[in-house]
């Protein structure tokens, strides 16, 4: 009898998720479109999907990171943001929460994501900004290739690395820090390995989308970058090194904002995304890493390799790490 | 024009010009002031302490200097060298050479960075790589990623502006004046040195100060090839300000931009003071204006080939590697594997995605129109600071340049601060406006170098014979500005299929722009899509350049 009731109070909740859906997307379509800010890239296919399969249009607004808390505080303080989602990393979420730019929403599109991923009732995190070493297949001999990150700062890549600049790429500072909490035994151990990364004398760049540009020609061999790009960039002759040690990025997160101009839309914008259609087309066409359970990008080996979200560093960390590493560095 | 009549049309373009860049400067200067993240905060001058006591400062403003002036310094040589050979000699192929003297301006300044870092990078740099071969080196002789580097690139990217400015003042130039010098027995380099470069110094200056401030604003050339060579400038500076963290603080930046806006005022009162005396530089008066040719004899085929060599460095080269990029399935060192995988895909993704597509029709739109309306306004501005030369004009001058002086990648933030609170905030009549506004002495420099030297007399005479002084404008002083027209006209429109700074803030859905989408791709690191695109965008930009100069030589014909 237990079980009767069990099943029944499911297919209730169901019928009753089903038709606040079906009113959701009712309301949505009156509305006409969702206005999406976002600093992630090439996602056109699933806001096609997203116009195809609902009815309501989706309109895509680029935005780097360096430009988005100051874009969307201007607008939201003179009343004109008109952003009805918003997508950036988390600390940058958290900065607009912290302004009462974000709505409290919980998608039930969310339901199967790991707990973690569920920051509180407004943000929700739904990928991870991975980085990795990524090196020319075709120049750098397999027995070559990285084991663990401490290979990096071996005599033979002199002068054959790229990266971005870390005194001022946020992601990279994050990135370094992960390594210093979560690969390296000790900050001696961490240190020794950034003065040997600094003693290869590496070419920076403004950020991760120069990086694969010179692996690929051969100008560089290997670099601190995104596995994305082997995807993205196919047919580059591009790899990650599958070190022993865990992969780590930036976590990207996702929520609808307070005054958004359509808020019906907003949500099912956001249940669209969150969908496993929607993560399959990101993982696939993308290359992201992303964290709706089982969808992975076709990366051969990234099914298995551990990536693990970094801690959020607030502005200050990180300008502090970035000094820090400008030393390091020798960045002038 | 009577002094009343010159007196209104001076305050109304101070409060036209003023409107359109006093605006977004004032929101910066706001925020420079204010606590928090925007331009309406708790007075406060700890941004400015911060910003200049940063022990990096001298350092980089030393670096900045030598950049700023080299760069500057080798546009100008380079573009009176060029306009002289084009404009006063008979050397061959004129019509060739004026065009490629200009193309570097219609290539995206991040593109034509980036062929020059796969040429000449010490790694596989192209020239580097059949130097080492020919002469059987063991290291690269050239590393772009360095200040000469830096200096070469930039300098080359600021050689149409200051051709541009140049050649209109040169091509107006009455020879009579170095006739009478040969005659008084000076010899043809005395001449040059004591008659028509000290005639030409007002031109001269202006692309120099012109050089000057673009530079100081250059973001493309510090970021591809002074980061990677830690080679640091203003802008680079400028960037990790705001790029380090992720609660951006422009207003930090706008302090730091401040210093670059005080020199150039400076720079522009002294360009000022150096060409007070204007009427030392007409050349145009009532009587015998004829510009002849200067024969070069056995110099013509040398000096002919030296340009050939530098138009090839600047032209041929870059755009080689943009078709050869915009071909191959990645970034690849040419070699029979490289071409064998060529194909046209690039192209197809660029020209059936409907945002590109977009994009070109908006650039387009905010070229033709805006250049348009820029020019208007400009020969308006441009003949109060030259021929009413009150104080107001002088205020005139300044305030045309003060959104031009910022450094780009703040003075976007400026117009969207201000744009924000307004009901064009997000629409294409924002950029129309922000355009203008920012590039307004691209207008006005080579509409004042002609101004300069058209004599008043021949205004004064069609007033006298009882024409309005919009009949005198219209008919007298027009036709004599269309060289100056035609390069400002020319200026404004390549800048604005190419500008990006302030695109990338206030573009919205349905606004994009060209540059704006070059630089998703640049962001995606897709090569190929960016070049195809770039390719598309210097077509676009040699159309109307070739109009502009069909319809300019038709006016003159008249």
């Amino acid at each position: 009898m237990k079980k009767l009731f069990a099943a029944l109070f499911v297919v209730l909740m169901a019928v009753q998720a089903h038709a606040q859906d079906k009113s959701l997307l009712d309301r949505a379509r009156t509305e006409g479109k969702a206005s999406f800010y976002a600093n992630i890239t090439a996602i056109e296919p699933i806001l096609k999907a997203f116009s195809a399969d609902t009815g309501v249009k989706a309109e895509y607004t680029r935005i780097s990171t360096s430009k988005f808390v100051a874009t969307a505080i201007t607008e939201f303080e003179a009343g004109k943001l008109m952003a009805d989602v918003v997508q950036a990393p988390l600390p940058v979420l958290d900065l607009l929460k912290a302004r009462g730019v974000l709505a409290s929403y919980r998608s039930p599109a969310a339901a199967g994501y790991p707990d973690w991923t569920k920051k509180d009732d407004r943000i929700q995190l739904f990928g991870i900004e991975y980085v990795a070493l990524i090196y020319n297949k075709e120049r750098v001999k397999a027995a070559d290739v990285p084991k663990r990150y401490e290979d990096l700062t071996l005599p033979k890549w002199k002068d054959k690395i790229v990266m971005a600049n870390p005194a001022n790429h946020a992601t990279t500072i994050s990135w370094l820090i992960g390594l210093k909490e979560n690969v390296f035994k000790s900050e001696a151990d961490w240190r020794k390995f950034l003065a040997g990364l600094a003693a290869n004398k590496p070419m920076f760049v403004a950020s991760f989308g120069p990086t694969p540009a010179p692996i690929e020609s051969g100008e560089k061999l290997i670099g601190i970058s995104m596995p994305k790009y082997i995807v993205t960039k196919a047919p580059a002759p591009l790899d990650w090194a599958r070190v022993s040690q865990p992969m780590m990025g930036t976590p990207r997160a996702i929520a609808v904002t307070s005054k958004a101009p359509h808020p019906a839309a907003a949500r099912a914008f956001v249940d669209y995304w969150l969908s496993k259609k929607s993560m399959d087309i990101l993982a696939k066409d993308v290359g992201e890493y992303v964290l709706a359970p089982g969808v992975y990008p076709p990366i051969d080996g990234i099914s298995k390799a551990k990536v693990i979200a970094i801690r959020e560093l607030s502005d200050d960390e990180i300008q502090k790490w970035g000094a820090e590493f400008k030393k390091i560095f020798d960045v002038k | 024009m009577d002094h009343t009549r010159s007196s209104k049309l001076t305050w109304l373009l101070i409060a036209i010009v003023g409107a359109l860049t006093v605006c977004p400067v004032l929101m910066l200067v706001l925020g420079s002031f204010s606590e928090g993240l925007t331009a309406f905060g708790d007075f406060t001058t700890d941004k400015y302490v911060e910003v200049y006591t940063d022990p990096a400062f001298f350092e980089v403003m030393l670096n900045t200097t030598i950049f700023v002036l080299g760069s500057s310094t080798l546009s100008t040589v380079l573009a009176v060298f060029l306009a002289y050979l084009n404009t006063r000699t008979d050397i061959p192929f004129k019509f060739l050479f004026k065009i490629i003297s200009i193309i570097p301006m219609m290539i995206p300044h991040l593109l034509f960075s980036v062929s020059w870092a796969l040429l000449l990078n010490p790694s596989n740099g192209l020239i580097n790589l059949g130097l080492m071969e020919a002469f059987s080196l063991d290291n690269a002789p050239f590393n772009i990623y360095s200040m000469w580097g830096m200096i070469l690139i930039e300098g080359l990217l600021d050689l149409p502006i200051a051709y541009l400015i140049i050649a209109p003042a040169m091509a107006s130039f009455d020879v009579a004046l170095e006739e009478s010098s040969r005659v008084s027995g000076a010899s043809s380099w005395r001449t040059l040195f004591r008659i028509t470069l000290p005639v030409l110094r007002p031109a001269i200056l202006a692309a120099f100060i012109l050089g000057v401030v673009r530079s100081l604003a250059s973001f493309a050339v510090p970021s591809v090839i002074g980061m990677p060579g830690r080679v640091q400038v203003l802008a680079t500076h400028l960037y990790e300000m705001i790029a380090t963290g992720f609660a951006t603080d422009y207003g930090k930046a706008a302090a730091l931009g401040m210093s670059v806006l005080v020199a150039s005022v400076t720079l522009i009162v002294v360009y000022r003071a150096l060409t007070a005396e204007s009427e030392k530089y007409v050349t145009i008066a009532g009587r015998g204006f004829r510009p002849t040719v200067i024969e070069l004899g056995k110099a013509r085929m040398p000096l002919f080939f030296v340009v050939g060599v530098l138009s090839f460095v600047l032209i041929v080269l870059p755009v080689a590697v943009l078709l050869y990029t915009s071909f191959v399935p990645y970034s690849m060192v040419p070699s029979a594997r490289a071409f064998s995988m060529m194909s046209l895909k690039h192209w197809h993704d660029v020209l059936s995605d409907p945002i590109s597509l977009l994009s070109l029709k908006n650039s387009l739109f905010l070229a033709v129109v805006g250049a348009t309306l820029g020019v208007i306004l400009s020969i308006f501005v441009a003949y109060v600071i030259v021929k009413v030369k009150t104080r107001a004009s002088g205020v005139l001058d300044s305030l045309s340049y003060l959104s031009f002086s910022f450094p780009g990648i703040v003075i976007g933030v400026g117009f969207m601060w201000f744009f924000v609170q307004t009901p064009l905030y997000a629409t294409i009549w924002a950029l129309l406006l922000g355009y203008i506004a920012t590039y307004l002495p691209y207008g006005i420099r080579p509409m004042s170098s002609a101004f300069i030297q058209i004599h008043s007399h021949l205004e004064e005479s069609s007033l006298v014979c009882g024409a309005s002084p919009l009949t005198t404008m219209r008919r007298i002083i027009v036709p004599l500005l269309v060289p100056g027209i035609v390069s400002g006209w020319i200026l404004m429109a390549s800048m604005f299929v190419r500008e990006l700074t302030l695109s990338v803030v206030l573009s919205r859905p349905g606004t994009e722009v060209l540059a704006v989408q070059i630089l998703r791709f640049s962001e995606d690191g897709l090569w190929g899509r960016l070049s195809a695109l770039g390719i598309v965008m210097i077509g676009i930009s040699t159309a109307l350049v070739v109009t502009a100069t069909l319809i300019g030589n038709r006016f003159r014909t008249v």
